[in-house]
C-alpha cells in the first residue's frame, strides 16, 4: 500500500503540473513603492487629449546600475475647460513622476528632490523621450505635452534643471513621442517630436452621436513633426522646414529609429493615426524624404491604412535587417512590414501570425524584446481601445483589454500568458532589465491606474547586454548597429508608445557559450570582439581611430 | 395634347360661357404655379357647373399641386360620383389618399389607373407584403433605376422576410431554423457570444443544415478567430462542395493564418466554381503573392482589373501590382499603378486649422 502511495506521489505531482500548464514569462506587480495613478481625467466634453497620455521610461538617472522609473502623468481636466488651460499641474496628484530604483528592487519617489515636480500649468502630458544630449555620461529627459515640452537637463548630482528655454526645444501644440537620434553622425543627439493634430480643447468636438465618442484623429487638421539639430553648446535648432520633415503633414503618435537602407545613416518611422505611415529615408545631407509608399511600409498590402500609435523598428525575424511593426485599432490588426532588403518592406502580417493576434484588440506601447533569451526576439504589447465606451458601440470590441505576449518561433508569433489577465486601457510601455538578471522586464502604464511591472521570470538561456561608450560617435551609441551570434539590434532609446527604453542592448544566446560582437558605430568604425563571455554585461567603447 | 384638345372641346361644347371663362382662366393661373388663384377659379367652375367632373379633377389637383392633399381628396372623390370610370381622377384621388396615409383606401383607386409603382408603396404601407413585391418588382421592369422603388423593394422584402421569420419563432422556438434566426439577429447587433451559442445550438440539433457553418463562420472571423472560422467553413465546403462562397470563405481564412498555399487552393477552387468574381480574384492575387507566384498574382490583379477598374477593390488590385512592378524593378510600370491607386483612393478632405 505504501509503495502504491509512493509511485501515485510523482504522477500526480505530474497531472498537477499539467493542469497548471507553463508557467507565465513574468510575475506582474506594481513597482513597490511607487504609488502612482495615471490621472488622465476623462470628461463628458470627450477631449482627445484624455484617452492618449501614458509615456513611461527607464533610465539610469545616477549610474548606479539600476533602472530608474519616469512616468508622465496627465492633469486635471474640467468640464469645459477655461481658457487659458490649467491643468493643475502644481498639485501633486498631477506630478509627472520620478523613482529611483533601490537595491532591494524596491523604489523611492524622488521627483520632488530631482526637480521634476511640476510640470506647467499648461501642460497635460504626453510621453518621454531619454537620451544624453550634452554626451555627459548623464541620461536627460524630454518630456513631451499637449502644450509646451520640456527638456530637462540631468546635472549628474541627483537633480534635474529646466534647460527647455535656452534648448529651444518647447515645441507648442500637441506633442506625443519622442526621441534622441543623431542624423547627422556629428556625435551629438539631436530630437524628433511626433505631434498628433492641430487641436485645442476650445476646438474641440465629440463624436458617435448619441454615444458622445473621442472623435477619430481625421476630424482634426493634421500637423508637422519636429526636427531639432544638436549644436552642440546645450542649444537645438528647429530644423522641420530645411529637413524636409514639415513637408509631410500628419497625424503623428509613435517613432522609431533605425538604419533601414544600411547606408550608415539613421532613418524615421513615424507611426500615423488613420492614415499612410511615414517612412522618412535619411538623405545624407541633413534632409529627409518620405518614402513609406514607395518602400512598402507605409499601408498595408490591401492598400488599407493603418490607425498606427505604438511602433517599434527592429529585426524580428534575424536576418540583420530592421523591421517595423505598428500597433493599430481593432479591426485593422497590427502592421508588419519585413524589410526585405534593397529598401523595400513587404506587409507579412499574414505569414507571422500578428494578424490573427491583434484582429480585436487596440495596440499601444510595443516592444520587440527576446524575453525567453532563446535568440530571438518576441512581442509584447500593452493593450486597450481608445473610447471608454466602445462597447455600446460594437459590443465585441473592449475599451479594457488584456496584454499580448507573443513569443517568436522562427518568424511566427506565438500568444503566451503574459502573467496577468487584468483588462486594463493600458498605453505606455517600456523594456529594460530592472533588476539586471540579464532577463527583460518591462513597465507598463494604463490611464487611471498604477503602473505595472512585469519581472521576467528568467530561464535556462544565456544572454549578454552590451553598453555602448561612443567616443567618436554621441556617447550612448545611439544609432549604432550591434551584431551579436547573428541577431541585430540597431541602439535606441526610442520606440514603443510615447515611451523611453533601457539604452543597453540585450541579446538572448540560447545554448551559446560564447558571443561574436560587431559593433557598427554611427561615426562608420566597425568593430568586432570574438569569444566574448556570455552571462555577462559587457560595455563596449567605441575605438578612437577607425 | 389630343386629349386635352378633346377635353377643352368638350368643355366648350358643355360648359356655360362664365363657367369656360372661369376654366381657362384657372387653367392659366395652374400654368404659372399661381395655385391660390387656380383654385379660386375651379372652385368657381364646380359652382356654376356641380355636374362637370373635369371641373372637380382639376379643383382636386390644384390643391394637390398646392400641397393640399387632404382638401382634394373630396372635390376626387365627387369627380368619380359623377364619372366612377374617370381615369384621372382615380390616379389623382389614390395619391391623394396614400399621401394621407388612407393607404387601404387608395389601393383600388391606383389599380384603377394602373399606378403601379403608387399601388406597390400602397401595398407595402397596408401590410400587403407579397403583393407589394409583385407590384414594385413589376414598376421597376418600366423603371429599372428608380431609387425610391428600390427602396421600397427593399424594404417591402425586409418586411416579409420578418414577419416570415416572426411566424417561425412563434410556431418552432426550439428549432435549428430559430436559433439561426437568433443567431443572424445577435450578429448584426455584433453580440458574437450570443451568436455564437445559437449556431451552436442550431448545429447540434441539424448538424447537416445548410449555411450555418458559413455563418457561424463569419461570427469567429469577425472576432479575428481565425482557427475556429476555418474549421466553418471547412466544414461548409463539405456539407455543399459546389458553395463557391464557402471555399472563398474558406481560402480567405487560411490567408488570415498565413496559409498561402492551402489558401490558393480554395481560393483556385472558388474562381472555378463562380468564376471572375472580383473579391475571389483578389484574394487569389494576395495569396498567389504571398505564396511567391508573382505571375499568378499579376494575373489574378489584372483579371480583376479587367471586370471593374473604378472600385476600391480594383485600388487594391493597382497597389499590389504596384509592389510587384517594384520589386520586379519595372519602377515606370509601379508608378503608373500607384498613379492609378492614388486615383481611385478617396482622399480625406483636411478640415481647416485651428491653433492652439
Amino acid at each position: 500500500m505504501r509503495t502504491a502511495l509512493l509511485l501515485l506521489v510523482p504522477v500526480l505531482t505530474l497531472l498537477i503540473c499539467k493542469a497548471a500548464g507553463p508557467m507565465a514569462q513574468f510575475e506582474v506587480t506594481q513597482p513597490r513603492g511607487a504609488d502612482f495613478i495615471l490621472q488622465n481625467s476623462p470628461t463628458p466634453q470627450k477631449y482627445l487629449i484624455e484617452t492618449m497620455s501614458g509615456g513611461v521610461a527607464l533610465l539610469d538617472y545616477n549610474d548606479d546600475g539600476l533602472l530608474d522609473i519616469f512616468l508622465v502623468n496627465g492633469g486635471r481636466i474640467t468640464s469645459p475647460m477655461q481658457v487659458p488651460e490649467n491643468f493643475d499641474r502644481a498639485n501633486p496628484r498631477y506630478w509627472n513622476r520620478f523613482y529611483r530604483q533601490n537595491k532591494d528592487g524596491s523604489f523611492t519617489d524622488v521627483t520632488e528632490a530631482a526637480g521634476l515636480a511640476r510640470a506647467g500649468e499648461g501642460n497635460y502630458g504626453m510621453g518621454v523621450a531619454v537620451g544624453d544630449y550634452d554626451n555627459d555620461g548623464y541620461p536627460d529627459l524630454y518630456v513631451t505635452n499637449y502644450g509646451r515640452n520640456i527638456l530637462y537637463h540631468n546635472n549628474g548630482n541627483g537633480t534635474f534643471s529646466d534647460v527647455t528655454a535656452k534648448a529651444g526645444v518647447a515645441a507648442g501644440g500637441w506633442s506625443v513621442s519622442a526621441g534622441f537620434f543623431d542624423y547627422d553622425n556629428d556625435g551629438k543627439l539631436d530630437l524628433f517630436v511626433t505631434r498628433y493634430m492641430e487641436w485645442d480643447t476650445q476646438h474641440s468636438k465629440d463624436c458617435g452621436g448619441n454615444f458622445h465618442t473621442y472623435c477619430p484623429p481625421g476630424e482634426f487638421p493634421r500637423t508637422t513633426n519636429i526636427l531639432y539639430h544638436n549644436r552642440g553648446d546645450g542649444t537645438f535648432a528647429d530644423v522641420s522646414q530645411r529637413s524636409g520633415i514639415a513637408a509631410k503633414k500628419g497625424h503623428g503618435l509613435g517613432v522609431a529609429f533605425a538604419d533601414y537602407d544600411g547606408d550608415g545613416f539613421t532613418d524615421i518611422y513615424v507611426a500615423n493615426d488613420g492614415m499612410q505611415q511615414y517612412l522618412l529615408h535619411n538623405n545624407h545631407d541633413g534632409t529627409f524624404s518620405e518614402v513609406g509608399l514607395e518602400a512598402g511600409a507605409g499601408l498595408f498590402m490591401d492598400g488599407g491604412p493603418l490607425s498606427g500609435m505604438g511602433v517599434i523598428f527592429q529585426d524580428y525575424d534575424n536576418d540583420g535587417r530592421p523591421d517595423v511593426i505598428v500597433t493599430t485599432l481593432p479591426r485593422q490588426t497590427y502592421g508588419v512590414f519585413h524589410n526585405d532588403g534593397n529598401g523595400s518592406f513587404s506587409d507579412q502580417g499574414n505569414q507571422t501570425g500578428v494578424r490573427m493576434l491583434s484582429g480585436v484588440t487596440s495596440g499601444w506601447g510595443i516592444g520587440l524584446e527576446d524575453f525567453d533569451n532563446d535568440g530571438q526576439k518576441d512581442l509584447f504589447v500593452i493593450q486597450g481601445h481608445v473610447l471608454d465606451n466602445v462597447e455600446k458601440i460594437d459590443p465585441s470590441v473592449h475599451y479594457l483589454e488584456p496584454t499580448l505576449l507573443a513569443m517568436n518561433d522562427n518568424g511566427r508569433f506565438r500568444a503566451v500568458d503574459p502573467g496577468s489577465d487584468r483588462l486594463l486601457a493600458g498605453r505606455g510601455a517600456a523594456f529594460g532589465d530592472l533588476n539586471n538578471d540579464g532577463w527583460i522586464d518591462v513597465v507598463t502604464t494604463a490611464l487611471g491606474q498604477p503602473p505595472q511591472l512585469f519581472i521576467n521570470r528568467g530561464g535556462k538561456y544565456h544572454w549578454l547586454t552590451i553598453t555602448l561608450q561612443g567616443t567618436r560617435s554621441n556617447r550612448d551609441g545611439l544609432g549604432a548597429r550591434v551584431q551579436v551570434n547573428g541577431q541585430t539590434r540597431f541602439a535606441t532609446t526610442a520606440g514603443s508608445y510615447a515611451s523611453a527604453n533601457d539604452k543597453r542592448l540585450h541579446f538572448g544566446l540560447g545554448d551559446a557559450k560564447a558571443a561574436k560582437i560587431d559593433v557598427f558605430w554611427p561615426s562608420g568604425i566597425h568593430q568586432t570582439l570574438n569569444d566574448v563571455a556570455v552571462d555577462q554585461f559587457l560595455e563596449i567603447r567605441e575605438p578612437e581611430r577607425p | 395634347m389630343i386629349g386635352a384638345i378633346l377635353t377643352l372641346w368638350l368643355a366648350w361644347q358643355t360648359l356655360s360661357p362664365e363657367a369656360l371663362q372661369h376654366l381657362d382662366a384657372g387653367r392659366q393661373a395652374e400654368k404659372q404655379s399661381h395655385f391660390d388663384v387656380a383654385i379660386a377659379e375651379f372652385r368657381r367652375v364646380t359652382e356654376l357647373e356641380p355636374a362637370y367632373a373635369e371641373g372637380f379633377v382639376d379643383l382636386g389637383q390644384s390643391y394637390m399641386e398646392h400641397h393640399d392633399y387632404g382638401t382634394a381628396i373630396a372635390p376626387l372623390k365627387r369627380a368619380l360620383e359623377l364619372n366612377p370610370k374617370f381615369t384621372p381622377a382615380h390616379r389623382l384621388l389614390g395619391y391623394a389618399l396614400l399621401t394621407q396615409g388612407y393607404a387601404d383606401e387608395a389601393i383600388p383607386h391606383l389599380q384603377q389607373a394602373q399606378e403601379q409603382a403608387a399601388l406597390g408603396i400602397a401595398q407595402l404601407e397596408s401590410g400587403k407584403l407579397a403583393e407589394a413585391i409583385a407590384t414594385l418588382q413589376g414598376a421597376l421592369q418600366k423603371h429599372p433605376n428608380d431609387q425610391d422603388l428600390l427602396y421600397y423593394l427593399g424594404r417591402a422584402s425586409g418586411m416579409l422576410s420578418k414577419q416570415s421569420i416572426d411566424t417561425m419563432l412563434a410556431a418552432y422556438p426550439d428549432s435549428a431554423r430559430a436559433h439561426q434566426a437568433l443567431a443572424e439577429n445577435y450578429f448584426v447587433l455584433r453580440q458574437m457570444p450570443e451568436a455564437e451559442k445559437h449556431y451552436q445550438e442550431a448545429l447540434r440539433i441539424r448538424p447537416d443544415i445548410p449555411n450555418v457553418h458559413l455563418e457561424l463562420g463569419h461570427v469567429y472571423a469577425a472576432s479575428s478567430r481565425w482557427p475556429q472560422a476555418e474549421e466553418q467553413f471547412r466544414a461548409e465546403t463539405k456539407l455543399r462542395p459546389g458553395n463557391a462562397e464557402a471555399a472563398y470563405r474558406l481560402g480567405d481564412a487560411l490567408l488570415q493564418q498565413g496559409k498561402a498555399r492551402e489558401a490558393r487552393q480554395e481560393l483556385e477552387r472558388s474562381n472555378h466554381l463562380q468564376p471572375q468574381m472580383p473579391e475571389t480574384l483578389y484574394s487569389l492575387g494576395k495569396a498567389a503573392s504571398l505564396d511567391g507566384d508573382v505571375a499568378a498574382a499579376e494575373k489574378a490583379w489584372t483579371d480583376l482589373l479587367g471586370i471593374e477598374n473604378e472600385t476600391p477593390l480594383a485600388a487594391q488590385a493597382h497597389f499590389g501590382l504596384a509592389a510587384i512592378y517594384r520589386k520586379q524593378g519595372k519602377i515606370a510600370q509601379a508608378g503608373r499603378e500607384m498613379q492609378e491607386f492614388q486615383r481611385l483612393r478617396n482622399p480625406a478632405a483636411q478640415p481647416e486649422a485651428v491653433q492652439k
